[in-house]
């Protein structure tokens, strides 16, 4: 008696646990049960019908536990069944029903929901970006425009977006659960998936194939914005980098253009063209630094440029020593890159 | 049942146990071909690296109670990481279930007096032991294997990973392959050619068939790892390309040969737990597993179609659409000889009259584990939700239900089981209850959160999360989980030691079980058997006039085969008695073979080739050494 | 079943040493199964193959080569049948002859494997790396049943036993298996030309 009373309680439990991510809105924007596309929707629906179907197939294995638990004394089934009932039952729930279900959930999963998530030809998209994994960061380009930037991507809103997916080195994987499934970035091939994003708003991913030492600060955003906004946006970042208007911001060129920095950054209209760290040339128009690891504030930029190995270690950024006069020059002219 | 021995009994009891006995001290267990003592050699190392792999889990759940925590660096973290899915899984589960219970049991079980190839036997533990201290080696010198268990190229290549990381890795697990092909050929012939007189295929107790199921497994299985391990050596220090595009190679190659392995290794490892509680379901119920040959079929189904799957592993790498959908047909395929298991189980137990004792305990959490990590595992089969969970904590939780809920509960289970059979003595039955319940909830609670954070956008693999991402609760819980199942993991070792000195004594079948290991005394002698046992049915042990008929052959002198160190073998599907055997003794070569060959190994790995080629030619002449003498001739 | 026929002559069963080796030849063949598998992965993987620098594979030399090999196994089985019908001096020679053709077959195959290897080195291509991997673990297992033939010829030196023939069949069984493998191996190094 006790024992069924437990396991119910923890049935009960299981279920409102379960229950909590749907209601619950303090999460990252990473949640795949916020579906915010038709495919991440079909994958919602998905996942809350084999739910149901699973919680109901647990719930009769452990009714057979706790049955033969309360029928202990008695070396039969309920209706009186011997040998001959147990191995029907056995065959007709172990194979005929099981069949049955998987059946349908193969027609259902595997040949009608595939069809939604599945990328598209590219034909019947209205945009492409193109994001190269790199450890830890995400390149992302806008093919047939000038347009680099890295970490955020920009989207026009309730438009099929073809984002074809590649890495510069170990293998990566792009996911962003409000959006759609996760595809891996493969070196030597482009894996194609479909954004689009039924809302505005502000979408998080982060990379799901681990990749080394800081697999776990690779993230990103998607921002899905009202079209007249994401071209402003395009086109802004098609510019190149504003010159400096300041001295301080002219001497924090210098200093860029003189240190290692321009060696692994590129800044569009000017020497600087490294290409195994981000794209700086529009870095103060990102919320974030290092893939999401700290808010792009100045006293964080400062922080980060002189030592990034303490918030992300293992990166591929060195420290700096450097004055306070330097740190707010190269502080100023990154902030003046709009 | 006391048996009452006549005097010329006890004169061929005597002869055997002249003949059988093994010497004394260490040197006995240095030289020893005795399944029964393999089998505990296995058991003591494997406990070994289960409490190494456990304490790897619990610095990282300490690590990842909180957001942003600075208990490990991420460096650190990922070679715990890979160190963990390594142990576990090579120098834990697979040496526990087939070198510990499988070795100490199926002769038993079969009605023999040891395994096929004793010395070969001897050879793969320490082959094993040899393997598992390699690979540490690498850990205690902050140089471990990094790139997670199954290790993928680029990132395990030389460019990303320039240490010996990775080639701890690749040699270690290359040298525990042998040892585990070793087991695999031994244990194949064992039960084909030495099944007692009457035990025909179809009477084979079910862990047999598990145990047959594995080791055909494993040899189908481990070449294609041995393969793909040996590309990557070649690639990373020869300068071979099998990986990367530049040259033609491709790194999906080094997946599809991994998961060709993976899948059925997986497979690999629920079997014998399959096994277990196939034993201790018809003890405890008191009645024989319904439908019967459904079952053992399914144990060979269930490794079968296991070998058909393992692109499924492989959904969000960009494979053409029929590839998914024929992938995802198998791997559905698959789920119906594990339910066929799971509702045969059930209803076995309904049908007899259950004694809930710790063991059955142990597997009707088995049951409920395996079934939730199934049904997981089945939504994976539906490619969408694949695509979308992979490499999240949703798959974390689903393999960690199915190899630590399936996979180790009846191993804890079939401990208490079998332990007063090993020992003699009887385990404390409350303690053994509470146990029970404190690994289980420790189990839920470890690892059923982790479904929730998988939906929640937790990707694997990762050393630290930040704030804000609604994921510290479920981490906490989880970590808080961790530790009540460690105390119920301590709890019943606590039992088990105790009682090993202090229980009291159990005869040679206290809980009325069916198969021929409860038909010899506890612990049984060397020889196992004064009488090799005739079988008629395939609950051997319940049938008492058969068992009457063994105590009359040994007043009368039959099959007790006491004029050697002897056991019978019999014709392959119905066991008609053929021949007589002459088992090899105590012997040093399997010791010293074991030695040339981690010295090889290391010498691989340090790059002074010629030094290995002595070592390999040393190996070749211990080889002809150990062939050198004859069976007869000792 | 009352009486038990033990030591029935002839053995019912085939012997626990020839099983083993039967095990053993099943995961040695699963085993370049990955091999030839990753051939035609790779293969079918890239626009051209061989690669652009890399000779096409050659036809004659390869097959003659094979063909002697495959043909060793005529010495093989008829030492078998001498040695279980008791005639010790006939086995001992045909495996001897078998042994030496092998011996000069491996020492063919070790020359080519040089001569080859500084032509289109493994550390060029996919393909030369998994060319020579493939004929390396092919000739490997070739050395290994040459030195289990010498083995056999060693103990059998002194006398014949059921322990020694059983070894002889083991033997055998390996080297056929060696054999049918290095027809596969060629038909796969040479599906270019084909």
């Amino acid at each position: 008696m006790l024992r069924s009373l437990w396991r119910a309680a923890t049935i009960a439990a299981t279920t409102a646990a379960l229950a909590l991510p749907a209601v619950a809105h303090a999460d990252g924007g990473q949640n795949m049960l916020h579906p915010e596309s038709k495919q991440a929707h079909a994958i919602w629906t998905l996942w809350w019908v084999m739910l149901g179907v699973s919680a109901f197939g647990f719930a009769v294995i452990v009714f057979l536990l706790v049955l033969g638990w309360v029928r202990r004394d008695r070396a039969s089934l309920p209706f009186g069944g011997g040998e001959r009932a147990g191995t029907a039952i056995v065959v007709g729930a172990g194979i005929f029903v099981m069949i049955a279900l998987l059946s349908a959930l193969f027609v259902w999963s595997d040949i009608f929901v595939l069809k939604t998530t599945e990328a598209p030809a590219a034909s019947s998209t209205r945009l492409t970006v193109k994001v190269i994994g790199k450890q830890w960061f995400w390149e992302v380009r806008y093919p047939g425009t000038a347009a680099v930037t890295a970490n955020e991507i920009h989207i026009p809103v309730r438009t099929r977006v073809n984002l074809e997916g590649t890495t510069a080195d170990v293998i990566h994987s792009f996911w962003v659960p409000e959006l759609n499934r996760k595809t891996d970035m493969i070196p030597g091939q482009v894996n194609r998936i479909l954004l689009d994003a039924d809302r505005a708003g502000t979408y998080r991913g982060q990379c799901a194939e681990y990749c080394g030492l800081q697999h776990a600060h690779m993230s990103m955003f998607v921002f899905a914005d009202p079209v007249p906004v994401f071209r402003r946006w395009l086109a802004n970042e098609e510019r190149p980098g504003r010159a400096p208007a300041t001295a301080q911001e002219r001497l924090g060129r210098r200093l860029f253009m003189s240190m290692p920095c321009s060696g692994c950054h590129t800044i569009r209209g000017t020497p600087a063209a490294g290409t195994s760290g981000p794209d700086l040339t529009h870095l103060a128009s990102r919320t974030t630094i290092g893939a999401l690891t700290l808010d792009n504030t100045r006293s964080n930029l400062a922080d980060w440029i002189q030592n990034s190995q303490r918030y992300k270690p293992g990166n591929k950024m060195p420290g700096f020593t450097l004055t306070k006069t330097e740190t707010g020059a190269l502080v100023a002219y990154l902030e003046r890159l709009r | 049942m006391a048996a009452t021995v006549t005097e010329p009994g006890l004169e061929r009891v005597r002869r055997l146990e002249t003949i059988w006995d093994e010497p004394h001290g260490v040197l006995g267990w240095l030289t020893t071909t005795d399944h029964k003592r393999i089998g505990l050699l296995y058991f003591f190392t494997t406990l070994v690296f289960f409490g190494a792999g456990g304490v790897e889990a619990l610095l990282m759940r300490t690590q990842l109670s909180q957001a942003n925590e600075k208990v490990l660096s991420p460096e650190t973290y990922d070679q715990l990481m890979t160190m963990h899915g390594v142990t576990m899984i090579f120098l834990f589960v697979i040496p526990m279930t087939i070198g510990a219970f499988g070795n100490y049991l199926v002769p038993l079980m079969i009605g023999a007096r040891d395994m096929a190839f004793p010395r070969m036997n001897a050879l793969s533990y320490w082959l094993f032991l040899f393997s598992g201290v390699f690979i540490y080696v690498g850990l205690f010198m902050h140089a471990a294997p990094n790139a997670g268990w199954f290790n993928y190229v680029p990132l395990a290549l030389k460019p990303y990973n320039p240490g010996r990381n990775i080639d701890f890795y690749a040699l270690g697990l290359i040298f525990n392959s042998v040892s585990s092909t070793a087991a695999a050929i031994n244990f194949i012939v064992t039960i084909f050619k030495l099944r007692a007189p009457g035990m025909s295929m179809n009477r084979m107790p079910l862990f047999i068939f598990a145990m047959l199921a594995v080791s055909l497994s494993l040899i189908f299985a481990l070449p294609s790892l041995t393969t793909d391990l040996v590309f990557l050596e070649l690639q990373r220090n020869a300068g071979f390309h099998f990986f990367d595009v530049a040259h033609g190679g491709s790194p999906l190659l080094w997946q599809h040969l991994f998961w060709l392995f993976g899948h059925p290794e997986v497979y690999i490892i629920i079997l014998p737990a399959m096994g277990i509680a196939t034993s201790i379901i018809p003890t405890f119920a008191k009645r024989k597993m319904v439908a019967f040959p459904l079952v053992a079929l399914a144990e060979l189904l269930v490794a079968f179609i296991g070998f058909g799957v393992w692109a499924h592993h492989m959904f969000a790498t960009g494979l053409p659409t029929i590839q998914l959908v024929f992938f995802a047909a198998a791997s559905m395929m698959v789920v119906i000889p594990s339910s066929i298991q799971i509702y045969a189980w059930t209803i076995t137990v309904n049908l007899g009259r259950p004694d809930f004792r710790a063991p059955l305990m142990f597997i009707g959490g088995f049951i409920a584990f395996f079934v939730l990590g199934g049904l997981s595992g089945i939504m994976f089969a539906a490619i969408p939700f694949d695509q979308a969970t992979t490499d999240t904590y949703f798959v974390v939780a689903h393999f960690h239900f199915i190899i630590f809920g399936a996979a180790v509960f009846p191993i804890l289970g079939g401990m208490y089981y079998w332990f007063p059979k090993v020992t003699g003595r009887m385990y404390h039955e409350g303690v053994a209850k509470a146990s029970f319940w404190l690994a289980f909830v420790g189990t839920a609670l470890t690892f059923f959160p982790m479904h929730m954070l998988g939906l929640l956008g937790m990707t694997r693999r990762i050393y630290t999360y930040p704030n804000g991402m609604g994921w510290g609760a479920y981490n906490l819980s989880e970590t808080i989980g961790a530790f009540i199942l460690t105390a119920g993991l301590l709890m019943i070792f606590a039992n088990l030691a105790y009682s090993r000195f202090r229980g009291p004594a159990a005869g040679p079948d206290p809980f009325g079980g069916g198969t021929l290991e409860w038909s010899t005394t506890s612990p049984p002698p060397h020889y196992n058997f004064p009488v090799i046992p005739v079988v008629r049915s395939a609950y051997p042990n319940w049938d008492r006039e058969d068992r009457e008929a063994d105590r009359a052959r040994l007043r009368r002198g039959e099959l007790v085969f006491d004029e050697g160190h002897e056991t019978p073998a019999a014709t392959v599907v119905d066991a008609v008695p053929d021949e007589v055997l002459e088992m090899p003794s105590e012997s040093p070569w399997p010791l010293v073979l074991s030695v040339c060959t981690a010295g090889l190994f290391v010498m691989l790995l340090v790059r002074h080739y010629v030094v290995a080629g002595v070592f390999a030619l040393l190996a070749l002449l211990v080889l002809a050494a150990w062939h050198w003498k004859e069976p007869e001739e000792e | 079943m009352n009486s038990f026929a033990y030591r029935a002559e002839p053995r019912l069963a085939r012997p626990n040493g020839w099983w083993g080796i039967a095990v053993f030849v099943a995961t040695e063949a699963t085993l370049f199964g990955t091999l030839v598998g990753t051939y035609f992965f790779l293969r079918f993987d890239s626009a051209k193959w061989p690669p652009p620098g890399v000779p096409e594979p050659k036809l004659t030399l390869p097959i003659v080569l094979t063909g002697v090999l495959v043909a060793t196994s005529i010495p093989v089985q008829l030492s078998v049948r001498a040695a279980s019908r008791g005639r010790l001096g006939a086995a001992r020679a045909a495996l001897l002859l078998a042994a030496v053709v092998q011996a000069g077959y491996l020492a063919m195959q070790l020359h080519l494997f040089v001569h080859d290897s500084h032509e289109f080195p493994p550390s060029g291509s996919a393909y030369s790396s998994i060319y020579f991997t493939m004929l390396g673990a092919h000739d490997l297992h070739v050395l290994v049943g040459i030195l289990l033939s010498l083995f056999i010829l060693l103990r059998t030196a002194s006398g014949l036993t059921e322990y020694r023939l059983t070894g002889l069949r083991a033997t055998a069984f390996y080297w056929h298996f060696v054999n049918a493998l290095a027809i596969a191996v060629v038909l796969t190094q040479l599906s270019p030309r084909l």
